[in-house]
């Protein structure tokens, strides 16, 4: 009975302390998503892939998302010709490397600060490098599903014969702005011409708001309810397993590293709230596992895969897990071995 | 053009505006119940058991806002019904870019709801001493745990805290430097079996952002007489003494030799931090 208590403590106590953070998160997303035109940042990148790819790893300054919120950003980025290293930089970043999530990670770890600055840190050196390799695929569309490839080719076609405001690619959503049915992205080709702009900044301002309501409460939900599970999943893996377990695993470099690696790619928990996630594993495990599913965890999980098969094929999202697993788990590694 | 024809989606069905209806209505429910929730918690005061102190104007604010914004919610669905009977013109319902959603339709709102109306019956209770013996008492500060941040040593012993003790012992472990020294704490009981029977500790819960990171520290108690049955787990005491140096468990630490012990309630904001 007191196990359950605890666990129940426990649990609420993480959604309360989480709650205002996704709450903000959703906010800006929402506000962002209809109220700013990437397209402006497409055309300010730097040439230099490796510059770009940093340029684009630091876009999440600009853009608070978490990454369900920048994979739709991210796509969008990818059809408006930036350069597939920005784009798979802010991809991997976005969701960490943002005010919101540094402030939160603030929150939960003032007493560590080291692990705030290296979870910033580690997320842009590993998106930088992953945007780069990208950068040596000339053309991503081999690589992206056949509707946003369509809509690359249907972009470059227009670039090339038409000025930048023709019909097809301002108008976005508007022959389905009166649909009530959910828009399938995947297929009609002429959908994806829905994909080029942000479908909703062609809509008068008093509308936007009237959106900004709604998509604060959908965002809400679905985050919320991964919330909801991870929380309860942190709160019962504490009070549950047995603590020598939880030592025994917790405490080797190597096997923590990968515990919380494939603990962070199942809770797939939102980047805004999962440092109070990590927070109840602290005592526990070494910081060098913290930080890597503070940084994998963002980048990959369930929720993710689902949500970039709307833009990449199999074999891109495989390059990248299997690149970010690699390199997170060695640079936390060495975070175990050699700093603490 | 044919994009027009081939775009235009057939009228909606009965049976999807009634799912409309619903989805809205649990939508509203669940975020006026998350609301409700947060401010509850802050209003009961069970929010202490929960957060450090620092951090619980978020929990409010978020309660206030998401009250709010079932009010909007509801006064914009009014506002379009309102205009739909006065047949004046009314903003289309927008249709906001799909999203991917994870689970079907309805079923993360009901979970959000189901979880909110469970913790508004709900009362935490703070951590006490069995989570303690699992996490394991400590007299110093775990390695990877705070650094003492303020460092008062002209502060006189009897006003110390139990925290300050262990911050003022984490930075001078040597016991013998502090034989004598009057000793005035509060704290919760935990027995532990290694320790003879006339001992407890007397320990208090650290946090630094909430109760998933609480981690117990405290002090041996060397009881003046009688054995430590006669102070049940987890009652709270306000204890009064002098500290000794004594090999307790085999290692030779500093331990409180107790006075007076008054039994006290529960501390409205359990945590120390």
């Amino acid at each position: 009975m007191t196990q359950l208590n605890n666990a129940l403590t426990l649990f609420f106590s993480l959604l309360v302390e989480a709650m205002p953070f996704l709450l903000l998160g959703v906010l800006f997303s929402s506000t962002l998503l209809l109220f700013v035109d990437e397209r402006k940042l497409v055309a300010s990148v730097p040439r230099n892939p490796l510059l770009a790819a940093f340029a684009g790893s630091l876009i999440g300054f600009l853009f608070p998302v978490c990454e369900c919120g920048n994979v739709p950003v991210a796509r969008r980025l990818i059809v408006q010709g930036a350069p597939a290293s920005m784009s798979i930089g802010f991809l991997l970043a976005a969701p960490t490397v943002n005010p919101i999530v540094f402030w939160a990670t603030w929150t939960a770890f003032r007493d560590q600060p080291e692990i705030v600055f290296l979870r910033v840190g580690m997320s842009l050196l590993v998106a930088t490098i992953i945007g780069w390799v990208f950068s040596t695929q000339a053309d991503l569309r081999p690589l992206m599903q056949p509707s946003v490839a369509r809509a690359m080719l249907v972009r470059t076609a227009e670039s090339e014969s038409a000025p930048v405001d023709s019909p097809l690619l301002r108008s976005g959503t508007y022959f389905i702005g009166q649909s009530k049915q959910p828009l399938q992205l995947e297929s009609d080709p002429l959908q994806a011409a829905t994909l080029v702009a942000n479908p909703t900044l062609s809509k008068p301002i008093p509308e936007r708001l009237w959106m900004l309501v709604e998509n604060i409460v959908q965002e809400l939900r679905e985050l919320g309810g991964v919330l909801i599970i991870g929380t309860a999943i942190a709160a019962l893996v504490q009070v549950s397993v047995p603590r020598e377990v939880i030592l025994s695993l917790g405490q080797g470099p190597i096997t923590s590293i990968v515990a919380m690696m494939v603990l962070a790619c199942i809770v797939s928990i939102c980047s805004t709230v999962d440092s109070f996630f990590a927070l109840s594993f602290a005592a526990t495990f070494t910081s060098g596992s913290l930080l890597a599913f503070l940084v994998f965890g963002p980048m990959i999980d369930l929720k993710n895969f689902a949500l970039m098969w709307s833009v990449f094929r199999g074999r891109a999202i495989i390059y990248i897990f299997v690149l970010a697993a690699q390199l997170i788990f060695l640079l936390t590694l060495l975070i175990n071995l050699y700093v603490s | 053009m044919t994009i027009n024809s081939q775009l235009r989606t057939p009228p909606r069905s009965r049976p999807t505006k009634k799912l409309y209806w619903l989805q809205w209505l649990l939508d509203v429910a669940t975020v006026l119940a998350w609301g409700a929730l947060l401010l509850q918690y802050w209003l009961t005061g069970k929010i202490n058991v929960l957060l450090h102190p620092d951090y619980v104007w978020l929990a409010y604010s978020a309660g206030f806002f998401l009250v709010a914004l079932g009010a909007v919610m509801i006064g914009q669905r009014g506002w379009q019904m309102a205009s739909r009977v006065r047949k004046t013109r009314s903003l289309p319902r927008p249709s906001l870019p799909p999203h991917l959603a994870l689970f079907p339709p309805g079923w993360s709102s009901a979970l959000l709801l189901l979880v909110a109306l469970f913790g508004l019956q709900f009362t935490p209770k703070p951590f006490a001493s069995q989570v303690a013996l699992d996490r394991g008492v400590t007299e110093t500060l775990t390695l990877t745990r705070s650094q003492p941040q303020a460092f008062r040593a002209s502060v006189s012993p009897e006003s110390r805290s139990l925290i300050d003790w262990i911050r003022t012992l984490n930075v001078y472990p040597e016991p013998d430097a502090y034989t004598g020294q009057k000793v005035n704490v509060k704290g919760f009981v935990i027995h532990i079996p290694d320790l003879p029977e006339n001992y407890f500790v007397i320990a208090r819960f650290i946090i630094t952002c909430c109760a998933a990171d609480a981690y117990p520290v405290g002090l041996p108690v060397k009881l003046p007489s009688g054995t430590r049955s006669d102070y049940a787990p987890d009652q709270w005491l306000q204890l009064e003494g002098e500290m000794i140096t004594e090999t307790v468990g085999g290692k030779r630490q500093l331990v409180i030799q107790a006075s007076q012990l008054q039994e006290i309630s529960v501390p409205e904001n359990p945590y120390d931090s």
